[in-house]
């Protein structure tokens, strides 16, 4: 059942990627309107199909690498649509829409059962830390696009290249502002979710820390994150602000996919 | 009596702001002014131009002189402004100049920047609402109607409008694109040149409400200053506020850098490095180019705003100078047109032509008719003479009545009706 929900989210996220850039060439007011009841549509299907595995499963429902992708793109999906809710930013959800259908497609893909989860995981603190840190990631990953467009518009500027693609863009200032949010509220719940995660570990690993590999990359990630929050107060704002996040979300996926392809160490396998 | 086209009033080469502004009709009084410009007694037609370029009646009459006199009172009316200051900034075309004039201005060859397109809907607009006031007649029609088709020309057959878009506009799509919103910013004229006046007054039309102004003459400082509602500073001064700028519009007739890059570095810094929007109108330049390298800066020139570049100013003159000469030929055109209005060209026209008809025809039927003796030939040819002359006794009658609104529709009509229109305006 939540397979067939998710394989009408996908054909759904499919056709919102196509309605969006549609609107990108085009312009026209219905498409976007479109665009985003389609996308709200395969949030909800995408939602629904977690759900119910998560209902059928409970903590097993993350405990493979794509469920962690799944929920993270329909996360992505769930903040790019309140940001739609008040603002006009369709090109962000021209990059996101495609991207949770990535994702989504490859949680659809590697659909292999679920390996037992260790019962001492089985604690409060995995879903304190798994929440927060999903929702973190998620988080980060919009601000990804955002900077994205942020640096592709901000050229376009510098260039003096007044295209199409320009008048469709939003202006630096919104994207600028919008990215310090997204940052400032996943720093916060990144760092709730490395001090639940040491909960977690001291209760199925004994220690709160023991430098393994997921937390080293997390700690690192975290600094940069701190840096960039930092600098801004002193001027690192507009171009630079939007390469730090972008450089951070890199290293952010770099550890995610390090830790659950290349050294699946006690943190990834079983559980990311 | 002759008719004449007058154009009476102030543009932005006659008069100030301050002046146009004074006189302009909003939307809400436009139709009651145009009621009003029927009952002038000199005036046949009138058609009322009311932009923030220019504040213009564009009248047809039989007696130029006292329209002239009337459109002064007519204008001076509003009370706002007296009539001595009025007729200080007033600018008349009269005959073919009024033709030119309002050729030019629709074509967008009079604007502030030339080839700018908003003109021509407002020429529209404004003969439209004239149109259905009843206050347009039949020269006034066709003179507008030419216009239109004069600036269609100019913009298919010339690269003036197609190159020079708006640059205030330009301006302002920018700043939208660099700015979330323009309320809550700063901007600063440093130097009081017309260019960044219009591109200040856009930028107070979408949202900027403070104003810093700075010009080597301080009394221009203060007066432009005032009319923001901005904050007047010395010259000497000036850099100490550049950081509260969030847009920059630089037009001084300086010969080096007002604006240098280390300068802007330090005015980033004081200002955390929040982005700023410098326009720079002048030329030679006054921002150092290479400050649009320094990060959040946006240094655009008039060039990069129009999309025009330096290489192609002296084609802009070529076009300007086609543009020209298709007034020119259309002012030709349409004066002939006019001149064909008054009763004695038309009815001799009239005559001619259907004197021409009737001797080919004659000439035809005498031809095949051999056989018939001379005195029937001259019957036949006072036969016909007659004829025609019956035919045409009640239109020339009526052309030569003496309502003047009612000959000039009339004499329209019955060149139109007998085909002896100028060949381009069929």
């Amino acid at each position: 059942m939540s397979g067939l929900f998710l394989a009408v989210a996908l054909a759904l996220y499919l056709l919102a990627t196509a309605t969006f850039v549609a609107y990108q060439v085009a312009a026209h007011d219905a498409l976007r309107r479109v665009a985003v009841t389609l996308l709200a549509a395969a949030f909800g299907m995408h939602a629904a199909s977690l759900a119910l595995r998560a209902a059928l499963m409970g903590y097993e429902v993350i405990a493979t690498f794509h469920d962690e992708l799944s929920f993270i793109a329909c996360i992505m999906v769930g903040l790019y649509l309140l940001i739609a809710l008040r603002t006009n930013l369709t090109v962000v959800g021209a990059l996101v829409t495609p991207l949770a259908f990535l994702l989504a497609l490859s949680s659809f893909a590697l659909n292999v059962p679920s390996p037992e989860l260790s019962p001492r995981l089985q604690s409060i603190w995995l879903p304190a830390h798994v929440a927060p840190a999903f929702l973190g990631y998620a988080i980060f990953a919009v601000a990804f696009c955002l900077s994205l467009i942020y640096l592709v518009q901000e050229r376009q500027l510098k260039a003096k290249r007044k295209g199409d693609l320009f008048r469709r863009l939003p202006s630096l200032e919104v994207l600028d502002n919008l990215n310090h949010r997204f940052v400032t509220w996943g720093f916060a719940l990144f760092t709730v979710g490395i001090i639940t995660g040491s909960f977690l570990a001291k209760v199925t690993w004994g220690e709160l820390w023991s430098w393994e590999p997921v937390q080293v990359w997390s700690l690192v990630t975290w600094l940069l994150y701190a840096v960039l929050l930092h600098a801004r107060s002193v001027g690192w704002r507009g171009r630079k602000a939007a390469t730090l996040t972008i450089v951070g979300f890199a290293i952010l996926v770099a550890s995610f996919l390090s830790v659950n392809l290349v050294f699946p160490g006690k943190h990834g396998g079983t559980f990311g | 009596m002759e008719r004449e086209i007058l154009i009476v009033g102030v543009n932005h080469r006659s008069a100030p702001v301050e002046v146009r502004e004074q006189l302009a009709f909003n939307d809400g009084l436009l139709d009651g002014a145009l009621r009003t410009l029927r009952t002038l007694a000199p005036i046949e037609e009138g058609v009322i131009l009311s932009t923030c370029n220019r504040v213009e009646v564009v009248a047809a009459t039989a007696d130029g002189d006292s329209a002239i006199e009337a459109l002064t009172d007519f204008l001076a009316a509003g009370e706002h402004i007296s009539r001595e200051r009025l007729v200080e900034h007033l600018s008349v075309y009269r005959g073919r100049e009024a033709v030119r004039h309002l050729f030019r201005v629709a074509a967008s060859l009079d604007s502030m920047v030339v080839g700018e397109p908003q003109i021509l809907g407002q020429l529209k607009e404004f003969y439209g609402r004239a149109a259905s006031a009843g206050s347009a007649g039949t020269v006034l029609h066709r003179c507008f109607h030419k216009s239109f088709s004069v600036a269609k020309r100019v913009r298919t057959e010339t690269g003036v409008a197609s190159k020079a878009v708006s640059v205030s506009a330009a301006a302002v799509e920018l700043a939208c694109k660099i700015f979330d919103r323009l309320e809550d910013k700063t901007a600063m004229l440093i130097g009081a040149g017309t260019m960044s006046e219009l591109a200040a007054r856009h930028l107070l039309a979408h949202g900027i409400r403070s104003f810093i102004v700075t010009n080597r003459t301080f009394d221009r400082a203060v007066e432009l200053a005032r009319e923001f509602r901005g904050t007047p500073v010395p010259f000497e001064d000036f850099r100490r506020y550049l950081q509260m700028a969030d847009v920059i519009i630089g037009s001084t007739a300086a010969d080096e850098y007002v604006l240098t890059a280390p300068l802007a570095h330090e005015v980033l810094r004081e200002r955390k490095y929040r982005p700023m929007f410098l326009i720079d109108m002048s030329v030679p330049r006054n921002f150092d180019p290479a400050i649009n390298d320094i990060d959040n800066v946006y240094l655009y020139d008039v060039d990069d705003l129009g999309g025009v570049t330096e290489e192609n100013r002296d084609d802009r003159q070529r076009e300007a100078e086609k543009a020209e000469s298709i007034v020119e030929q259309e002012v030709d055109a349409f004066w002939k047109w006019l001149a064909g209005l008054e009763a004695v060209p038309t009815i001799v026209a009239l005559r001619d032509k259907i004197e021409s008809i009737r001797r080919a025809e004659l000439e035809k039927t005498l031809a095949t008719l051999r056989e018939l003796s001379p005195q029937e030939r001259e019957a036949l040819d006072a036969m016909t003479s007659a004829l025609v002359n019956k035919i045409l006794h009640a239109p020339i009658t009526h052309l030569k009545q003496h309502d003047r609104q009612q000959e000039a529709f009339y004499l329209a009509a019955a060149r139109r009706l007998f085909g002896i229109e100028e060949p381009e305006d069929q």
